[in-house]
């Protein structure tokens, strides 16, 4: 029951945020992650195109999670194309609403800050802290 | 009848303008002069009916102007103590949509919602910050839109306060302490939603006072980034405040100080800080 890091990816595939909230995963570099994440917006493409019988007129959701030898992930794609992936432990409970508040946060304190410029990295202290809140909650 | 035409457009026929160099001479008493007068407007003797037909219209249209004018204008100003008299009167206040045709008295559901103010707001600084060179060029504009807010406000807010007294008793303060308790609870309560968290007085100067606000609902959203560590974006509130200050014939320079780094438990304190006009000192001591 833990939260080890959070990822957000770009519309474009663009890494603009990472953090770790455990130390159980072993730390990678910047670049790596940013390699990784970029692999993992391809195959969220691929995936959505994936669909044996796609119903015309609905957007394809494409891969929503993911899985590995005791940790997991968990992609949220909002309406807009910006992609929250939430790397954990197995089993892990109350994915969704911890999505929902992340994506809450995120509309707050990143989108409507005017210092923010989309599809940039983001730079918000207010983001962190109150990430930082949220995932200590979820890892007491 | 013949009186009220006097002021149509037509111009005086020749002959009431030829008359005119009769008046020198005939000025040694008072009676002559007035039947000369009355020749200046010749027409009146002789009306055509054109002019007749002119000012009726004229007329008609002014008092329906005046009619649809003053009705709403009531309306707007003593609410709905003051019914429109015709029915078709009652039908566009039910249709009224805009916000400037809304009754100015009805504060209840025309709150906005929050992030929508948000959004604005961000659009506004970063649209004020791709027009400026410095952070306090930023902060002057900021303060200056909140200016214009701050004036509006007073008036709303005065206007509001006479209504539910019913009229009776129209108040507005003159004396420095009221007029910062004012801003304190009835502005900030109107602004913001509840009043601000402090109101202090500077120790080191007697003409310096502070409005605090642990959490702005206005930049709560905001984090300045490293470079511009100076910034406030509580500028507009200052602004507004000093356009209320100003509203209220206080002169004062305002300005927006964050402090949350000295507040661990509120990050986002910030102190608006009023600095008096010397004048209103002076006023002050004299009105003691």
């Amino acid at each position: 029951m833990t939260i080890h890091g959070l990822w957000v990816i770009s519309k474009a595939g663009g890494l603009v945020f990472s953090r770790s909230y455990s130390d159980v995963l072993p730390p990678q570099p910047v670049n790596t992650i940013l390699t990784l994440a970029g692999i993992l917006h391809g195959i969220h493409a691929i995936t959505a195109k994936l669909d044996p019988a796609p119903i015309p007129g609905t957007p394809t959701g494409g891969l929503e999670s993911f899985e590995a030898e005791g940790w997991g992930g968990k992609v949220f794609l909002t309406p807009t194309g910006t992609k929250f992936v939430v790397l954990h432990s197995l089993p892990q409970s109350g994915l969704e609403e911890l999505m929902r508040r992340i994506y809450e946060i995120y509309s707050d304190a990143v989108m409507k800050n005017p210092f923010h410029t989309p599809e940039m990295p983001i730079n918000s202290a207010l983001f962190d802290t109150k990430l930082q809140t949220l995932m200590s909650s979820m890892n007491a | 009848m013949s009186q009220s035409i006097g002021y149509s457009t037509t111009p005086p026929t020749s002959s009431s303008r030829f008359s005119l160099p009769s008046v020198s001479s005939l000025t040694s008493s008072g009676s002559t002069s007035t039947n000369n007068n009355a020749s200046l407007y010749s027409n009146s003797q002789n009306p055509s009916t054109s002019t007749i037909n002119n000012s009726n219209r004229r007329e008609s249209a002014r008092s329906s102007i005046i009619q649809q004018g003053s009705s709403s204008l009531q309306q707007q100003l003593f609410g709905s103590s003051v019914q429109s008299q015709g029915g078709s009167n009652q039908q566009n206040q039910q249709q009224y949509t805009s916000i400037l045709d809304r009754p100015l008295n009805k504060s209840k559901s025309s709150e906005i919602s929050l992030s929508c103010w948000a959004f604005l707001f961000a659009e506004i600084v970063s649209y004020s910050q791709s027009r400026v060179d410095s952070v306090t060029d930023l902060e002057r504009r900021l303060s200056t839109l909140g200016y214009e807010v701050g004036q509006r406000i007073l008036s709303l807010v005065l206007l509001r306060n006479t209504q539910a007294s019913n009229l009776k008793d129209p108040k507005r303060e003159h004396r420095l302490i009221p007029i910062l308790q004012f801003i304190h609870t009835q502005i900030y309560k109107y602004v913001f939603g509840k009043p601000a968290d402090g109101l202090e007085k500077s120790s080191e100067a007697d003409d310096e006072y502070m409005l605090i606000l642990n959490e702005s609902p206005l930049t709560q959203f905001i984090s300045v980034p490293k470079d511009m560590s100076d910034l406030s974006c509580e500028s507009f509130t200052a602004g507004l405040v000093e356009g209320v200050l100003d509203g209220l014939d206080v002169p004062a320079r305002v300005t927006a100080h964050w402090v949350g780094d000295q507040y661990p438990d509120q990050p986002q304190r910030t102190v608006i800080l009023i600095k008096l006009d010397q004048k209103v000192m002076d006023r002050e001591e004299a009105l003691r």
